[in-house]
This record gives structure tokens, C-alpha cells and sequence, in this order.
């Protein structure tokens, strides 16, 4: 039994550690104190007093407990499930109508097929359209349009071209310039280049890129039913209203199962199309790509 | 004289599934654009808009533009009209995004499979965060404003709900993925579990949970805008009071405001999170 000989540790031997940065102290209590002011404000702003925060929780739990039993058969007879198709339908004919807009605008905003001056402001254009959160697209299109599920899908579909816009640009720049020069090398036009040397290419992706974005607006057109646009979010508020909660908790219900339902067939699909396409790739790395394109965050 | 003879490859035959696939997904889109009243002849009418009864009573066909022009900005700039609630829905988020992010934390370690304390939490965290993130966020403003009052003090709960499960999703995944080694290191040198977690897989994921915390943060300022539609506070309430009175001029121009809001907090998360990671 030899044991090798352990080196010496003394307690708070921390010889050869680098030196601490310096100037980051000063800084790390100028944003405490922001933060801190910046909570301190909120909380005075809300006017949250001691009795209320005591007493929320107990009447939220209450709310909770008048659900269950879920009311489930007579939620059926008012045809919820006819509205969170409704709601479906609305998200899918929202996603068409941004995927038929976004794809062609995307060949214009993309930095290496189209030139300076259509670029720079299709791409503010998405920006600014993702700037406005669908509701508010909603608020203004039922004053024009009147009330409906046909306001719900505009809504969503014009939200959704930024986003899918910005995706599918990104996806075009990231593709392989070899085939367009091939195609241009032939004698082929532009429209040829982005049709047989481009599409094929990101079509996979962008596909992947607008089922994510079906996932998305399910919720989306879910929210919309309570400002009038249809789907199951009418049938929410309603409820509610009347003070109806065991109806509540089944809508409730309905929602979130068909919601996983289909994020988990989505996502099913979305790891299909990718691998079955040119560009392989773990399905987690495209999530983190495809939030990072959403968010800017980077996932090491 | 050999003339090469170019043997062109034969074209693949479109697959029979494929095939079923394409066809099922149109019929699908058109009986949804059926359902929505969205088909063919309303694409091509969008100019003169469906007739409508709420639209041919409340205004005459031609002059819509009149319902939103010219836009009272003196209305819009006023304190107590808009300002207030504008801050008030940056209140609502601050406070909501602390409270979720702070929860979140201890609940994404307990749901990533690397530095879980046991299998029934796992599980339990995991199932109850899918089904919170699966509801939509305005639904659990409007239960929040049904319990417990209408106001920003329900929007402020809803939105730490909705945030902490998102936070969570986010993260959990990041610890996934973080290095074991440091991880199993503190636990061979005899370290308990939430030690070893700390000074382990703590600040190998701390960047990223930063980052996520402003970008929940960005999401609390952008649902915070509209939850005040279903009567929970902030700029919303606004928006849906000068709707239900037809003042769409007003709401306009606080549609307006709100994009530059929006757009330049954008503009500065991006930049702070650039910086971060």
C-alpha cells in the first residue's frame, strides 16, 4: 500500500490565483442599487398591500377547487370542442397566410441574394411588424372588420410574417452559394438561382421554421377568442363571466391537452423534416438555433 | 469522332406518401379557411370589406380612415390618460419577472435530469411546469382577475406564472446540457447535493440563466401591454375601455407609442445580452 505522497494544502493558500478584475465591484453595486430602485418602484406602483398578498393566495386556490370535478359533458353539449378547433383552424390559417407572404419577402431581405436597397427596409419591415404584438393587430383589424374568427387569422398572420420572415432570411443566408453560381454560370436568371439553387436548399428548414410557428400561434389564437376573435377563448371568458368554474376548469383542460397534442406532433414532424433534409442536425441544436434567431440568446 | 453521350438521371418518381401528405394538408387548409371564413372570394373582396352589421351601423363603408385620423396626440401624451398605465405595465413586468425568475431557479435544477435531487420531483416539476406553460398566457390573467380582483395586482401574478414556467423550460434545458464533470468532481470529493450543485453546475449556467432573465423579461414587457385587455392593469385597460366607446383614434396613437416602446426595449435587451453572453 503506497499512497503517493499528498501535496500541501494550506487553508487559504491561494498563491497562484489571478488577481480579481478590477472595476467590476463598483459596477456590480451600481446595477444592484438600479436594480434594487427599479423593484422598489414597481412594488410602490402596484399598490400590493400586505393584506392582499395574504389573502391572493387563498382566494386563487379557491378558484382552483371550484374546478374539480371538471364539468366535462356539459361543456361538450356547448360544443367546446367545435371551438378548440376553432381556435386550431385559426392558428393553421394564420400560419398559411404568413408562411404564402413571408417566403417570397424573405428572398428580398436575405443579404446574399438580394440587393442593398430592397434589403434594408424589408428587413425593418419585419422588424417592425414584430414589434406589435398580435392583440393589438387584432384590436385594430375587429374595428375594421367586425368581429370573428376570420380577424383572428388576419391578426396572426400579419404578426407572423416578421418572425417567420426573419427566420426564413436567416436560413437563406446561411445556405450554400455553390448552386446559385452553377445556375448563373448556365445562364439562369435570378428568380431561376433562387428557385433551383436556394429553395431546395432551405425549404426543409423553413418548413420546420413555420410548424414551429404553428405551435406558437395555437396559444395565440387561443388568447385571441377573449377580444371577440372566436375559438376557445370565448368559451373561456364566457364561463367565467357566469361564474361557472367546473365549465371553466374542462375548457381549461380541453385547452391544454389538444395544446400538447400538437406540440408534441409538431415537434415529432419538425426533428423528421430536419433530418430527413440536407442539413443534419441535432433536433435540440435547432431549437437552441431557432430560439437563438427568435431571442438573440446563445446557447454554448 | 466519339460523340459523348450524356446520360441524364432519371427524375424520382413523386413517393405515393408524399403524395397522400400534400393532398391531406391542402384539403386540410381549405376546410380550415372553410371554418375561419377565410376562402378565395374574401382574399379577393378584401377591398370592400364582408358585409357586416356591426361594421355598416357603426360607420359608413368608405370612410374608415376617418375613424383612426387624425390622432389626438395631446390625448395620448396626457399623464393620466396613457403615461400612467405605460408605467404601470412596466411595473408589472419588473415585478412578475423577479418573482418567476427567483422561483425558477431552484425548480430548474430540480427538473434537469443532471443535477435532480430525486425522480418524483423530477417527474412532478416537469408534468406541472408543461401543463402551466401549455396555458396561454392571457387565460391565467383572466383566472387571476377573476380570483382575485381586477388590476395590475392580478396581471403581476399571472404573468410571474407564466414567467417562471417559461423561465423554467429555458434553463432546465441549459442545465441538460451542462458539463457533468465539475458536477460529479464536488460529488466524489464528498459534497452533498445542493453544495455540490452550487459550486458545480452553478456557474457554469449562470451566464445563460442572465440572459434568459432578460429575455423573460422583454416577454413580460410585451404580454404586459395586452393583458390589461382581459382587466388585468396596465396600458391594456387603456386600449379596451377607448375600444368599447369607438375612439380608435386614440387607440391608435397608443398603438403607436407602444411600438416605439417595444421597439427601443428591444433594442437595449439585445444589446445588454450581446454584451453578456
Amino acid at each position: 500500500m503506497t499512497s503517493p505522497a499528498p501535496t500541501e494544502i494550506q487553508p487559504g493558500d491561494g498563491g497562484d490565483r489571478p488577481p480579481k478584475p478590477s472595476g467590476t465591484v463598483p459596477r456590480r453595486i451600481a446595477l444592484l442599487v438600479l436594480f434594487i430602485v427599479a423593484v422598489v418602484w414597481s412594488i410602490s406602483g402596484l399598490d400590493i398591500s400586505m393584506e392582499r398578498l395574504r389573502s391572493a393566495p387563498g382566494d386563487a386556490w379557491k378558484i382552483f377547487r371550484f374546478m374539480f370535478p371538471p364539468d366535462f359533458s356539459g361543456e361538450i353539449e356547448r360544443g367546446v370542442i367545435g371551438k378548440v378547433f376553432e381556435s386550431v383552424y385559426i392558428a393553421w390559417i394564420g400560419t398559411m397566410i404568413a408562411a404564402t407572404i413571408s417566403l417570397p419577402l424573405a428572398f428580398l431581405a436575405a443579404t446574399n441574394v438580394a440587393p442593398m436597397w430592397i434589403r434594408v427596409p424589408m428587413r425593418q419591415f419585419f422588424n417592425a411588424i414584430r414589434a406589435v404584438p398580435e392583440l393589438i393587430v387584432a384590436v385594430v383589424l375587429l374595428a375594421v372588420t367586425g368581429l370573428g374568427p376570420w380577424a383572428g387569422a388576419l391578426a396572426i398572420g400579419l404578426h407572423s410574417v416578421g418572425t417567420l420572415g426573419k427566420l426564413s432570411t436567416e436560413t437563406i443566408e446561411s445556405a450554400d452559394t455553390g448552386p446559385i453560381e452553377a445556375v448563373e454560370a448556365c445562364g439562369g436568371r435570378w428568380i431561376s438561382a433562387m428557385r433551383w439553387g436556394v429553395l431546395p436548399q432551405v425549404l426543409p428548414i423553413i418548413i420546420s421554421y413555420w410548424l414551429f410557428r404553428f405551435e406558437i400561434n395555437i396559444r395565440a389564437s387561443a388568447v385571441l377568442g377573449m377580444i371577440g376573435a372566436g375559438g376557445v377563448g370565448s368559451e373561456l371568458v364566457q364561463q367565467l363571466n357566469f361564474r361557472n368554474f367546473p365549465a371553466v376548469g374542462a375548457v381549461l383542460i380541453f385547452t391544454v391537452v389538444v395544446v400538447l397534442i400538437i406540440d408534441t406532433v409538431s415537434s415529432a414532424v419538425r426533428r423528421r423534416i430536419i433530418q430527413g433534409g440536407s442539413h443534419k442536425a441535432e433536433d435540440s441544436s435547432r431549437d437552441a438555433e431557432a430560439l437563438n434567431d427568435l431571442t438573440g440568446i446563445q446557447i454554448r | 469522332m466519339a460523340t459523348a453521350t450524356v446520360v441524364r438521371p432519371k427524375r424520382p418518381r413523386p413517393r405515393i406518401r408524399s403524395l397522400i401528405i400534400a393532398i391531406g394538408l391542402i384539403a386540410f387548409t381549405i376546410f380550415a379557411g372553410r371554418k375561419v371564413g377565410f376562402t378565395l372570394t374574401t382574399v379577393i373582396n378584401l377591398g370592400n370589406l364582408p358585409d357586416n352589421p356591426f361594421v355598416d351601423t357603426i360607420w359608413d363603408k368608405g370612410k374608415i380612415w376617418s375613424l383612426f385620423w387624425p390622432i389626438p396626440w395631446d390625448w395620448v401624451f396626457n399623464r393620466q390618460n396613457v403615461i400612467d398605465p405605460l408605467l404601470e405595465t412596466f411595473q408589472i413586468a419588473i415585478i412578475s419577472s423577479l418573482i418567476g425568475c427567483s422561483l425558477a431557479l431552484p425548480i430548474s435544477f430540480a427538473m434537469s435530469r443532471l443535477t435532480t435531487p430525486n425522480w418524483p420531483i423530477y417527474i412532478l416539476s416537469k408534468v406541472v411546469m408543461n401543463v402551466v406553460r401549455a396555458v396561454p398566457d392571457l387565460f391565467w390573467a383572466k383566472l387571476l382577475v377573476v380570483a382575485i380582483g381586477i388590476g395590475a395586482f392580478a396581471g403581476a401574478w399571472a404573468l410571474s406564472i407564466f414567467s417562471l414556467a417559461v423561465m423554467v423550460k429555458l434553463f432546465s434545458e441549459t442545465i441538460d446540457g451542462a458539463d457533468p464533470r465539475p458536477l460529479e468532481a464536488a460529488q466524489a470529493a464528498g459534497g452533498r447535493h445542493i453544495p455540490a450543485v452550487r459550486t458545480g453546475v452553478l456557474p457554469t449556467v449562470f451566464p445563460a440563466y442572465v440572459a434568459y432573465a432578460l429575455y423573460v423579461f422583454e416577454l413580460n414587457i410585451r404580454a404586459s401591454l395586452v393583458i390589461g385587455l382581459v382587466g388585468a392593469g396596465g396600458i391594456g385597460r387603456v386600449i379596451e375601455t377607448q375600444r368599447q366607446v369607438f375612439e380608435f383614434d386614440r387607440v391608435l396613437g397608443i398603438l403607436i407609442l407602444i411600438f416605439f416602446v417595444v421597439l427601443v426595449i428591444e433594442q437595449i435587451s439585445v444589446a445588454i445580452r450581446k454584451r453578456l453572453v
